[in-house]
C-alpha cells in the first residue's frame, strides 16, 4: 500500500512539474515569437506590460478568461464546446512519452525523467498526432461558418498528407535504434546524434513536422488574408485560448520529437541533461519562428503537390535505400 | 487489476458503440465511434497486444474516421439538421444485432464458464509480433499489399471526375 | 502493472480537467451580452448569404482514401523496421515486394491525375 502511495505521489509531482513547465513555456513561446518576429521586422514587439513586456502572457490570459464566450447561431453547441478541448488534450497527452533526461535517483528511488516509457512510444505519438486532426475538423464544422469549414477541410487534407512522410521518416530511426521506445532512441544517440547519420531523413521529418504544426509556410488552415482566421474564426475567449495554447504545446511536442529522433535528446557535454533537452527544443522552436519571419505561404495546389509528389516518394525511397544499406551492412 | 480494467474498457466500448448507432447527427455518431475505437485500442493494450492497439488508433481512428468526416461534410448537413426516418425502421436492426451478440455471449459464458475468468497473460511485444508476421505470414503480407493496390485504384475510380462533362469544382 | 497505466490515466485526467476547467472558469468570469448580430457567423460585415454547408471538391475525398491506403503501408513498415535485423535479407525482400506493389498503385493514381490540383 505504501509503495502504491509513493508511486502515485511521484507520478503526481512529476506531472504537476511537467504541466507547469510546459504551460509556462507555451505562454512564453507566444511572447518570444512576437518579440522575435518584431525584431525581424524592425519593430519592438510587446513592451508595455512589465519590463520588456514580460507579463504580456499573464495579461493575455486574463483577457481571454474575461472575454465573452460567443457561440454563433446555428452552431453545433456540444461540438463547438468540445473541439478546442480536444485540440489541447491531444497535444497534452503526447507529453506522456517525452523523455526529458536519463533515470535519476531521488531519496533512494529510481525516478525516470519521463511520465511513462511506453514500449510503443513512437506509435503512441504518431497515433495522437493522427487524432489531432479532429480538433480542427470538428471546430471548423461545428462553427457554421463558411471560412471555418473551408479551413478545416483544407487543414484535414494537409495534415493527413504530411502525416505520411512524417511516419515514413521515422522508420530509419526505428531501424537504427531497434526500438519503439523513445528513451531507447535517445540512448542509441549517445555518441552521435542521428541528424549527422541521416541528414536527408532529418530534412524530410523536419519539413513534415513544420507542415503538421500548421505554421507558415504551411499555415493554409488559418491563412488570414483568405479565410479570416481559419478554423477558429468563430471562437472567442478561452475556447480560442485553448486552440491557441494547444497549437503552441503542439509546437513544443513536435520540437521535442525532432530533438528525440534526430538531435540526440538530452545528450550533450558539461551541462545537466535536462538543460540540453530544453535548449534543443527551444532551438527547434526558434527555427519555426524564424521560418515564419522569413517565408511566404504556399499556394494550396503547391502544398498538396509538394506533399504527395515530392516528399512522399523521397521518404519512401529513403526508407528503401537506408533499409537496404542497413540489412546489407549487417551481412544479410 | 487487468480484469477490472478489461471490464471498464469493454463497458466504455459498448456504450460508445450503442450511442454511435443511436445518434441522429452523423458527426456526433463519428465522435462516439472514435471513442469506441479508442477504448478498443486500450483493450488490445491491456490484452497484451500493444502494436495492434497502436494500429487501431492510427488506422481506424486516425485515417478511416477522417474519410468518414469528409463524407459527412459532403452531405451538406447543417449542424441542427438531422436525418429523418421512422424510429422503428432504424432501431430494429440495432436491436436484432444486439440481441444476437448478447445471446452469443451468454451461450459462450454458459458453456465455457472458465474462459471468462482470467485474461491470458501472453504479451506480444512489437518485436515478436513483427517477427511472426513477416516470417510465418509473408504471403499474407504480400496479399495485403495487393489489396491495398486494388483499394488505391478503386478509390480513384469511385472519386474520379468525368472530364467531358466538366465536374463541379 | 500499476506503473504502466496509471501515469497516462492521471495525465489524461489532468489534461481534461485543464481544458474543461479553463472553459468553465471563463464562462463564469466572462460577461454575457448576446445579440442577434453578435451571434451571426462572421462574414466580413456583409449580410449572410447561402449556407455554410456548401459542397466541396471530390479531390479531398480521393486524398483521404489514398491516405488510408498508404497509411496502412507505413504502419506495416513499423514492425518490420524494429525486427529487420533478425528478418535479414528475407524480410527486406518481402518488404521490397510490398513497397514495389504499392508503388505501382502510387504511379497509377499519379498518371491518372488523382494527385493534380488546379
Amino acid at each position: 500500500m505504501n509503495d502504491i502511495l509513493i508511486t502515485l505521489l511521484i507520478i503526481i509531482i512529476k506531472l504537476g512539474l511537467i504541466f507547469a513547465v510546459v504551460l509556462t513555456m507555451a505562454a512564453y513561446l507566444v511572447l518570444a515569437e512576437r518579440k522575435i518576429l518584431a525584431r525581424m521586422q524592425l519593430r519592438y514587439g510587446p513592451n508595455r506590460v512589465g519590463p520588456f513586456g514580460m507579463f504580456q502572457p499573464v495579461a493575455d490570459l486574463i483577457k481571454m478568461l474575461t472575454k465573452e464566450d460567443v457561440c454563433p447561431a446555428g452552431a453545433d453547441k456540444y461540438l463547438f464546446l468540445f473541439a478546442p478541448g480536444l485540440a489541447a488534450v491531444t497535444a497534452l497527452m503526447s507529453l506522456a512519452v517525452v523523455p526529458f533526461g536519463p533515470t535519476i535517483e531521488i531519496f533512494g528511488q529510481q525516478v525516470p525523467q519521463v511520465v511513462c516509457d511506453l514500449n510503443i512510444g513512437v506509435l503512441y505519438f504518431l497515433g495522437l498526432s493522427s487524432l489531432a486532426v479532429y480538433g480542427i475538423a470538428l471546430g471548423g464544422w461545428a462553427s457554421n461558418s463558411k471560412y471555418a469549414l473551408l479551413a478545416s477541410i483544407r487543414g484535414l487534407a494537409q495534415l493527413i498528407s504530411y502525416e505520411l512522410s512524417m511516419g515514413l521518416a521515422v522508420v530509419p530511426i526505428i531501424m537504427a535504434a531497434r526500438s519503439f521506445s523513445l528513451t531507447d532512441i535517445v540512448m542509441a544517440q549517445e555518441s552521435l546524434p542521428f541528424v549527422l547519420i541521416y541528414p536527408e531523413t532529418f530534412l524530410i521529418f523536419f519539413v513534415s513536422v513544420a507542415a503538421e504544426s500548421k505554421r507558415i509556410p504551411f499555415d493554409l488552415p488559418e491563412a488570414e488574408n483568405e479565410l479570416v482566421a481559419g478554423f477558429h474564426t468563430e471562437y472567442s475567449g478561452m475556447r480560442f485560448g485553448l486552440f491557441f495554447v494547444g497549437e503552441y504545446i503542439n509546437m513544443i511536442i513536435l520540437g521535442s520529437m525532432t530533438t528525440i529522433f534526430f538531435l540526440g535528446g538530452w545528450h550533450g557535454p558539461l551541462l545537466p541533461p535536462i538543460f540540453w533537452f530544453l535548449f534543443k527544443v527551444l532551438g527547434v522552436a526558434f527555427v519555426f519562428i524564424w521560418m515564419r519571419g522569413t517565408m511566404p505561404r504556399f499556394r494550396y495546389d503547391q502544398l498538396m503537390h509538394f506533399g504527395w509528389k515530392v516528399l512522399m516518394p523521397i521518404a519512401l525511397l529513403d526508407v528503401v535505400v537506408r533499409g537496404g544499406f542497413m540489412v546489407w551492412s549487417l551481412g544479410g | 487489476m487487468a480484469t477490472v480494467l478489461f471490464y471498464i474498457l469493454s463497458a466504455i466500448a459498448l456504450t460508445a458503440t450503442l450511442l454511435c448507432v443511436t445518434r441522429r447527427n452523423p458527426v456526433h455518431a463519428i465522435i462516439y465511434l472514435v471513442h469506441a475505437f479508442f477504448a478498443l485500442a486500450l483493450l488490445f493494450y491491456v490484452l497484451g497486444a500493444p502494436l495492434v492497439a497502436a494500429w487501431e488508433v492510427i488506422i481506424y481512428a486516425g485515417a478511416i474516421m477522417v474519410l468518414f468526416m469528409f463524407i459527412i461534410m459532403m452531405l451538406e448537413l447543417a449542424p441542427s439538421q438531422e436525418l429523418q426516418g421512422l424510429v422503428w425502421s432504424r432501431l430494429l436492426p440495432v436491436v436484432l444485432l444486439s440481441l444476437t451478440v448478447l445471446g452469443a455471449t451468454f451461450a459462450i459464458i454458459a458453456f465455457d464458464p472458465g474462459g471468462v475468468d482470467g485474461i491470458p497473460v501472453y504479451f506480444a511485444t512489437p518485436r515478436d509480433f513483427g517477427y511472426t508476421l513477416f516470417k510465418e505470414y509473408a504471403l499474407a503480407v504480400e496479399v495485403v499489399s495487393f489489396q491495398l493496390l486494388f483499394a488505391a485504384v478503386g478509390g480513384y475510380y469511385v472519386g474520379r471526375t468525368d472530364k467531358k462533362k466538366g465536374g463541379r469544382k | 502493472m500499476l506503473d504502466n497505466y496509471l501515469p497516462i490515466l492521471v495525465l489524461v485526467a489532468i489534461a481534461f480537467a485543464f481544458a474543461a476547467g479553463s472553459v468553465v472558469f471563463s464562462r463564469l468570469v466572462g460577461q454575457k451580452k448576446p445579440s442577434v448580430v453578435k451571434l451571426a457567423p462572421y462574414e466580413c460585415g456583409m449580410p449572410l448569404f447561402g449556407t455554410a454547408r456548401d459542397r466541396f471538391s471530390i479531390k479531398f475525398y480521393i486524398i483521404a482514401m489514398l491516405f488510408i491506403v498508404f497509411d496502412i503501408e507505413v504502419v506495416f513498415l513499423y514492425p518490420w523496421s524494429v525486427m529487420f535485423k533478425r528478418l535479414g535479407m528475407f524480410g527486406f525482400a518481402e518488404m521490397g515486394v510490398f513497397i514495389v506493389i504499392l508503388f505501382v498503385g502510387y504511379v497509377y493514381v499519379w498518371k491518372k491525375g488523382a494527385l493534380e490540383w488546379e
